[in-house]
C-alpha cells in the first residue's frame, strides 16, 4: 500500500475544498506524494424536469460548476505547493446523463462511497481523502453519507476524513 | 363533431342523463377545468370521467385534482387517469425536509417495468393531444394493507398467535417488489402501508403510486428503506404506538429515547418493550430504524435477509 498515492474526492461543496486545503498542507512539504482529484458526476435526475429541455440546461450547469471546482482545486493545490506534475485528475461521468459521453466507465449514481472505493482500488491508491457534511444521525439515514460508508468500508487503505 | 361525440356517450352509456354529458377533452393540461361528464380522449379509447379521487389522511379527504376517475366508453371497464401534473413539493419527513417531484415520466416507465407482474398496480400511458403523458391506471378491487389489519379482531397477542405470520409472509413478498424495483434502477418514492393493497381476488399484495421522484445521491434507495421499516412496524405492533397509546401499559415504564425511532421521535419502535413474546430476532431488523441504531440497511436485499428467518420464529395460526 502506497500511502503516499493519495485519492481526493470531491464534489462541488466547501467540506471538499477543506479536504484539498488539508491535502495541500500536509504534502506541500513532503516529496513523492501523489495526488489524484477524483469527481464523480452527481447529474439531477431526468424525473426531477418537466421536459427533456430543462433536464439538459440544468445538467450542463451541473457539469460546468463540478469541472470549474476541479480547476479551482487543482489551483489551490498547486498555490500550497504542490507540484502540478505530482496532480492528476480523474472525472468520472455520470452514465444517466443527456450528453453523448464515450467514457469507458460511467457513474450509475446508485452509491457515490462505492465508486470512490471502486476508483481507489483500481487505482492502487494508499489514502483515500474525503470531506464530511457532518450530518446528524436522521440524516445519515435518509440521505446517506459517503464518508461513513467510505469508513466502514474501506480496506487495505488509511482514511482521511476532514470535517 | 359535437353530435358524433354525444352519440358515443349515449350508445356507450345510455343511462347516463344527457344533460350532464360535458366536453370532449383532448388536452388535459388543465386538469382542473375536467370534471363529471366530461370525456377524455385518448388513443382510441374513450374516458368517462365521474370525479377526482382523494386519498384520506389523518382523516381528512385530501381530493386529487389531476386524477380522475373514469370509464372507458368502448370496453366498458372502470379506469383511473392520472393526468401530468409536475408539481415540486416538500416532504417533510420527521424533522427533515426532502425536495421532491411529480413525475408522470417515472410513473410511466415503471408500469412499463412491472407490466406483467401481479405485485404492483398495472396501467399503461398514452400521450394526450398536447403531448401530455396520461396514465391509465387498473382499478385494484382490495383493500389497504393497514385496514385489513386494524380491522383483526382480538389484542395483540392474538394476533401474534394467529395472524402475524401470515402478514408479515405477504410483506415479505411487497418488499421483493421493491428490492425488484431497486435491482432495475427504480425506486418507488412513496412507499406507506396505505399505498400497499391486496387484491381480494388473489389475495396478492400490489404496491401502487409510483410518480413520487426525489433528489437523494448518497444512498439513493434509503427513503424506501425507511418506508419499508415504517410498514414493518405497523405490521408487527398491529399499530402504531405513541405515548397516548402505550402509558397505561405493562413494561411502559421501562420504555427509554432510545427505543423511538430515528425519524419520529414519538412513535415507538422497540415493541419488545410491551410485548416481550416478540421474537429477539424480529426485534432487531425493527431496531435498525430506532434512535439507538448505529448500523443501517443499505438495501432492502439485506433488510430481506433479516427478516425472512424471523418468520421461523412465529406461530403459525
Amino acid at each position: 500500500m502506497d500511502f503516499k498515492k493519495i485519492l481526493l474526492a470531491v464534489d462541488e461543496s466547501e467540506n471538499a475544498m477543506r479536504a484539498v486545503d488539508y491535502v495541500g498542507r500536509i504534502v506541500s512539504d513532503g516529496t513523492s506524494f501523489q495526488v489524484q482529484l477524483l469527481c464523480i458526476e452527481r447529474l439531477p435526475h431526468r424525473d426531477l424536469y418537466p421536459d427533456e429541455d430543462t433536464w439538459k440546461k440544468a445538467c450542463e450547469v451541473a457539469r460546468s460548476d463540478m469541472k470549474a471546482f476541479m480547476n479551482k482545486a487543482r489551483d489551490r493545490l498547486v498555490k500550497l505547493d504542490v507540484p502540478d506534475s505530482a496532480i492528476s485528475e480523474q472525472y468520472v461521468t455520470s452514465c444517466i446523463s443527456p450528453f453523448t459521453d464515450t467514457a469507458p466507465k460511467c457513474s450509475r449514481g446508485t452509491s457515490v462511497a462505492h465508486e470512490i472505493l471502486e476508483a481507489l482500488k483500481a487505482g492502487g491508491f494508499g489514502t483515500v481523502v474525503v470531506g464530511r457534511r457532518g450530518v446528524s444521525k436522521a440524516e445519515e439515514f435518509l440521505f446517506g453519507s459517503v464518508s461513513n460508508k467510505i469508513i466502514h468500508s474501506a480496506k487495505d487503505c488509511t482514511v482521511w476524513v476532514v470535517s | 363533431m359535437d353530435r358524433e361525440f354525444r352519440d358515443l356517450v349515449r350508445y356507450h352509456l345510455p343511462d347516463f342523463p344527457i344533460r350532464r354529458i360535458g366536453r370532449l377533452v383532448r388536452d388535459t393540461t388543465d386538469f382542473t377545468s375536467i370534471g363529471y361528464g366530461d370525456v377524455i380522449a385518448l388513443g382510441d379509447n374513450h374516458y368517462m370521467v365521474f370525479r377526482d379521487e382523494a386519498e384520506r389522511r389523518f382523516g381528512l379527504e385530501d381530493f386529487k385534482f389531476w386524477v380522475k376517475r373514469c370509464k372507458c366508453l368502448e370496453t366498458g371497464e372502470p379506469a383511473i387517469l392520472k393526468l401530468v401534473f409536475h408539481e415540486e413539493f416538500t416532504q417533510q419527513i420527521g424533522p427533515m425536509k426532502i425536495r421532491s417531484f411529480r413525475s408522470e415520466t417515472k410513473e410511466a416507465r415503471i408500469l412499463d417495468l412491472v407490466r406483467n407482474d401481479p405485485r404492483f398496480m398495472h396501467g399503461f400511458s398514452l400521450l394526450d393531444d398536447a403531448g401530455n403523458l396520461v396514465r391509465v391506471i387498473e382499478i385494484i378491487r382490495g383493500k389497504q394493507m393497514d385496514t385489513i389489519i386494524e380491522d383483526l379482531p382480538g389484542d395483540h397477542l392474538e394476533y401474534f398467535k394467529t395472524k402475524l405470520h401470515e402478514m408479515l409472509t405477504l410483506f415479505i413478498t411487497a418488499c421483493e417488489a421493491i428490492d425488484f424495483l431497486h435491482d432495475n434502477g427504480e425506486r418507488h418514492g412513496d412507499i406507506r402501508r396505505d399505498h400497499l393493497w391486496m387484491e381480494t381476488r388473489t389475495g396478492i399484495m400490489r404496491w401502487i403510486d409510483f410518480d413520487y421522484a426525489y433528489e437523494a445521491h448518497a444512498n439513493p434507495f434509503a427513503l424506501d428503506l425507511f418506508g419499508l421499516g415504517n410498514s414493518l412496524l405497523f405490521v408487527v405492533g398491529k399499530q402504531v404506538f405513541t405515548p397516548p397509546l402505550y402509558k397505561d401499559m405493562e413494561g411502559a415504564n421501562n420504555i427509554i429515547p432510545e427505543d423511538f425511532s430515528l425519524i419520529f421521535k414519538n412513535r415507538l419502535v422497540n415493541l419488545r418493550r410491551l410485548f416481550p413474546y416478540i421474537p429477539k430476532e424480529l426485534n432487531t431488523v425493527l431496531m435498525h430504524f430506532a434512535a439507538e441504531a448505529e448500523i443501517y440497511y443499505d438495501s432492502v436485499e439485506e433488510f430481506l435477509d433479516d427478516l425472512r428467518p424471523c418468520l421461523a420464529h412465529l406461530p403459525k395460526a
